[in-house]
């Protein structure tokens, strides 16, 4: 396990979002996700305060310096764009709470362990970061995605509730809440 | 000595002034010049001397014209002065008039009394005028006339004066280095190896301590070497080569080890050779040529092995590929090699590293072996087989003694890469659709990777359909904004769909910003890609002016790369790069052979021929070309959407931004032209204000043949290997009557390929032109051509009979059949007939290819034929994914369409 996932990162790289490559992450989005994303989504995601993001290997200190935007990552498999992850912090009830907007993988390049990865990136970054600390991370599930389901449960996140009505154009319209609270870590540890 | 003449000479006062003026002029000091020579000129208006020094300074503050003036007046007044020749020659060189620039320098030295005369006696003539003893600055006066007397003459070509002028200069200053180089390059570029040797011998024992590790001296020795080499004195060259290098006087050590190599694989095969051409492989296994050094040296060619030497020749690339097992290049090599037998199983490793590494040229790097047809067969076999076990769940490698080293294997991209392979495979040997159907399963599989994007425009483009293939590279562009790469391929298949406004919006992505326009910047970065595109471009539309203007901009393009090595004349030999620049000097004689320059020459004279043989289009073109905006948008069949108008309203504003923005460049450039009116403009020749913008002056010019002769002459003297150049050439010359270049440029043609349907056509046209003359050229002329002419075409057959026997032989090949009809046209046949030979390429058995069916398309539009709508209906269904032959309606609803689909596209949910 250790080994595949050794050679998992070698092949596996990240680059931030920039005008320039913004056309993979819409290619992208039209085909992993039911829903059209809005001109704002794209704006959002591509503020100046990201600009200088890009590597998996900095990603940590690009979190510990974020302010209350989005992070937004494309994700490669053997140098070939295959999925997108974007994130953006949010202050509720006084945590601070990672909010997980968009993640997935195209799908021949699924099962490989590619977004389980590209997650414990996201959730180690999470543990470590310091201004501000964050306490919770969750997303919404459409209902009828099991399978989405499984898979962040297996990272340790649990049902919280459901958001009727959280789709407007799509159905079942329902979104199961899920979330995962982190424990902030100085070091690197297993989770 | 010869006596002053009066005029020249000055009272003391004068002639100090003009001692002055001559300094000033030396240190730039333009402005006090200027006040100087003035103070001569109010006692001596007539002093012609100062007359050109003070037209010299005018032109270096910028003031051209009157400068000029000043200069050919002082001349006239002072026919026998040095001084009023060297001026003159300087100016002259500074407008790249290089033949007019070195008749004035040769005058110089002409009327430097001793100059050629007694080159060693400078010291004793006063310089000016006798009357002013000037010992040191004299000679040095004439170093510089000389110097740039030689430079002229390399730049010329003008090899034997060359030597003579080189000789003068080492006569005059021996203990300069440059001069003993220069003389040995002389001898050298004049064929006179052996002198070269020679002078460059008795240098190199004059020399003493050299420094180690002298760059300078390193060139010079392999210079040495290499002219021994080019003797055939290949022991002498090693010693040389040898010594030196052990010394370290020759301190390229890669360069060591390839001369070395060669020379002795010029010996002869053998073992030293051999080990050489080792070496050289252990230090960069990448590079081809040395395994073909390394087999050279074993009397095997690696292209073309010989049954018998087949598998040593193996054998051997086996132990180079262990031996050195990062590298790919002894395998691909094995895979030429092997024969046809044996090919499977080195292919299948070969395409496995490739497709499970992800290289995306492997189908190009593979390509070559296409033309043995059973390998080619059996690399299609392979990757099908691996797309089949991919696709089935299995890995593509599973081989019995394998064992799977590796569980987690790169199944998707291998399965990608395989499908991108395929399609480029079958779109290779003609199976579009199937090509077109696995790329469509690969952009499903990911449709993140631009080379599928790519791949699919190149088979669009090929099958007809620009507008789907700009439309589908666009799509590779918007994956990847900062790839340059992507971004000019997009904006040259727009320009190819004549989308010519959007094209220039996408250039302008990657362009200056503060540029006129993307175009304007291109055009200064030199873009030959741009400016023919987009010339092609404008010609399809018919706009030929502005065609004629972008295929001008190249040969000015040309042109400046011819005057780029007037520099090097003299700092090549200054730095004593001295290998390099004789690379440059033949790299320049070849120049104007290169292929985009070829193209815009063909082109734009067959514009200039089209004006000729039709005078009004010009006045057409003018007067539509006004209208066209506005209400015939749809003129050409590549001319997809006319501007709407809004999309009119953005050009105008386009264009007026344009023009403030050249406004206000002009306003700064006065600007700094008054602050500082004692800055140098040096001697060269600004490139004036462009006075014809839209090319409308080429377009109307009253000698369209003329100007066509020039673009082509370049290439007259170069042996070019591209028959149309020699189809043009003819075109032109017939028309301009000279009858004696246009069966030579036949006879040329002849020689590349003599059944081309351009070349039978001309056959004909010559024959039946000569035949109608009123009376035949002048007794040497004629005489030529007419033999000429014999030889190209038996006189004892009637040209009917000519033109069926051709037709007859090439009764399968459709744009030979287009040739025989336009035959038939030049003999007059009636319409009919001819209609019903070119019809003839409809035919099953006849192979039509899309670019002859549109050049059969418009040859029947150009004799008015009512069958050309017929042939367009049956091209329109065989070439059915192109959309070249459809209507000028249909095109408008498919745009529309599309454009429907699109914005669906972009309906967003919130």
């Amino acid at each position: 396990m250790t080994s595949s996932k050794k050679a998992l990162s070698t092949k596996v790289s990240f680059a931030s979002l920039t005008q320039n490559n913004l056309g993979t992450v819409r290619k992208l989005n039209s085909v992993l996700f039911p829903i059209k994303y809005s001109e704002k989504f794209y704006s959002e995601i591509l503020l100046p305060e990201v600009e200088d993001f890009c590597k998996l290997s900095v990603c940590q200190y690009i979190l510990s310096r974020l302010p209350e935007k989005p992070i937004a990552l494309a994700v490669y498999y053997n140098d070939i764009p295959v999925g997108t992850i974007c994130c953006r912090i949010e202050t509720k009830d006084s945590i601070n709470h990672l909010y997980l907007l968009t993640m997935g993988v195209l799908a021949p390049y699924r099962s490989l362990g590619i977004g389980s990865y590209t997650l414990d990136v996201i959730l180690r970054a999470a543990a470590t970061h310091t201004k501000p600390k964050i306490g919770r991370i969750y997303l919404h599930v459409q209902v009828s995605n099991d399978s989405a389901k499984q898979f962040y449960e297996r990272h340790g996140f649990r049902e919280s509730g459901i958001d009727e009505g959280y789709y407007k154009k799509i159905t079942p319209s329902g979104a199961w809440v899920l979330e995962r609270d982190i424990q902030p870590l100085e070091s690197e540890q297993q989770d | 000595m010869t006596p002053t003449p009066a005029k020249r000479a000055l009272p003391s006062k004068e002639s100090s002034l003009f001692r002055e003026l001559l300094n000033l002029y030396e240190t730039r000091q333009l402005k006090k010049g200027q006040k100087t020579a003035d103070q001569i000129l109010k006692k001596f208006p007539e002093h012609g001397e100062t007359l050109c020094m003070k037209g010299l300074i005018l032109t270096h503050m910028g003031k051209r014209e009157e400068g000029l003036e000043l200069v050919k007046k002082g001349v006239r007044l002072d026919l026998t002065s040095h001084i009023v020749w060297h001026v003159f020659g300087l100016i002259q060189k500074g407008e790249k008039n290089y033949e007019e620039a070195l008749k004035s320098y040769t005058q110089a030295l002409r009327f430097d009394k001793v100059g050629f005369a007694c080159g060693l006696l400078f010291q004793d003539v006063g310089y000016l005028s006798s009357s002013h003893e000037r010992p040191d600055s004299n000679s040095l006066e004439n170093m510089n006339i000389l110097r740039d007397a030689a430079h002229l003459q390399t730049q010329l070509r003008l090899y034997d004066g060359l030597v003579d002028t080189r000789f003068l200069l080492l006569k005059l200053r021996p203990n300069l280095r440059q001069n003993w180089i220069g003389l040995a390059l002389a001898y050298h570029l004049n064929g006179n190896l052996a002198e070269s040797r020679r002078v460059l011998e008795q240098y190199e024992r004059s020399l003493k301590n050299v420094p180690d590790y002298d760059p300078e001296q390193s060139d010079l020795l392999l210079y040495h070497v290499k002219i021994l080499e080019d003797m055939g004195e290949l022991a002498e060259a090693l010693t040389l080569l040898d010594v030196n290098a052990k010394s370290r006087a020759i301190v390229d050590r890669v360069t060591v080890m390839e001369t070395r190599a060669r020379l002795l694989s010029r010996q002869g095969p053998g073992v030293e050779a051999e080990q050489a051409w080792r070496a050289l492989i252990q230090c960069n296994p990448d590079n081809t040529n040395y395994y073909y050094g390394f087999f050279s040296s074993k009397n095997i060619d690696p292209g073309a092995v010989t049954d018998g030497d087949r598998s040593s020749t193996l054998r051997l690339l086996q132990d180079l590929s262990m031996q050195n097992p990062r590298t790919f290049t002894p395998e691909r090599l094995e895979l030429l090699v092997v024969s046809a037998e044996g090919f499977r199983p080195l292919a299948n490793g070969y395409l496995l590293r490739g497709l499970k590494k992800g290289v995306p040229s492997l189908f190009v790097d593979l390509k070559p072996l296409y033309q043995d047809t059973q390998k080619r067969a059996i690399l299609e076999e392979l990757v099908d087989g691996y797309r089949r076990a991919l696709e089935e769940g299995r890995l593509p490698d599973e081989s019995p003694n394998d064992v799977v080293e590796e569980p987690e294997s790169d199944v998707p991209t291998t399965y990608l890469w395989t499908l991108y392979f395929l399609a480029q495979h079958f779109s290779h040997i003609g199976q579009h659709s199937r090509a077109l159907s696995l790329l469509s399963s690969a952009i499903a599989h990911t449709p993140t990777l631009p080379e599928l994007h790519t791949l699919r425009g190149r088979l669009l483009k090929r099958l007809g359909d620009l507008r789907g293939a700009s439309v589908a590279v666009n799509e590779a562009r918007l994956l990847d904004g900062q790839d340059r790469f992507l971004n000019t391929k997009s904006a040259k298949y727009k320009l190819r769909a004549g989308l010519i406004e959007e094209a220039s919006d996408t250039l302008g992505l990657f362009t200056k910003k503060d540029a006129v326009s993307p175009g304007a910047d291109l055009e200064e970065m030199q873009s030959l890609l741009y400016l023919i595109e987009e010339g092609n471009a404008h010609r399809r539309q018919g706009k030929l002016h502005l065609a004629l203007k972008k295929y001008h901009a190249v040969r000015k393009i040309f042109e400046e790369f011819e005057d780029d090595q007037y520099d090097f004349h003299g700092y090549s030999l200054r730095k004593f790069t001295i290998n390099i620049y004789l690379n440059l000097l033949s790299w320049e004689d070849r120049l104007w052979s290169h292929p985009a320059y070829i193209h815009c020459a063909i082109s734009a004279s067959q514009i200039y021929v089209q004006l000729f043989d039709n005078p009004s289009c010009a006045r057409d073109i003018l007067s539509t070309g006004k209208k066209s905006v506005l209400d015939n948008p749809n003129k050409t069949m590549f001319r997809h959407a006319g501007l709407s108008t809004e999309e009119e309203k953005k050009a105008k504003k386009r264009a007026k931004k344009a023009q403030q923005k050249q406004e206000e460049q002009k306003k700064a450039a006065a600007a700094t032209a008054a602050a500082s009116t004692n800055e140098d403009k040096g001697l060269d020749l600004t490139p004036q204000k462009d006075d014809d913008p839209d090319g409308i002056k080429l377009l109307t010019s009253p000698e369209p043949l003329e100007r066509a002769w020039k673009l082509l002459s370049p290439l007259l003297r170069l042996s070019i290997s591209n028959i149309h150049v020699w189809i043009s050439v003819y075109d032109v010359a017939v028309r301009r009557g000279k009858y004696l270049q246009a069966v030579r440029a036949l006879k040329r043609a002849k020689v590349l390929d003599a059944d081309h349907p351009e070349l039978h056509v001309r056959t004909l046209h010559l024959r039946k032109l000569y035949e109608s003359l009123p009376t035949s050229p002048s007794s040497p002329v004629g005489a030529i051509v007419t033999s000429a002419l014999d030889s190209l075409i038996t006189r004892e057959m009637t040209l009917e009979a000519y033109n069926g026997q051709y037709l007859q032989r090439h009764s399968d090949n459709a744009s030979a059949v287009l040739g025989a009809a336009r035959g038939l046209q030049i003999l007059g046949s009636p319409r009919d007939e001819i209609e019903g030979v070119v019809l003839g390429t409809l035919n099953p058995e006849v192979d039509l290819s899309l670019k002859t069916a549109l050049d059969v398309w418009s040859f029947l539009k150009d004799i008015s034929s009512p069958r050309a709508d017929e042939f367009r209906l049956a091209c329109d269904e065989n070439f059915d994914l192109s959309t070249v032959f459809k209507t000028p309606d249909q095109l408008a609803v498919m745009n529309s369409q599309q454009q429907g689909t699109l914005l669906k596209a972009q309906d967003v949910d919130d």
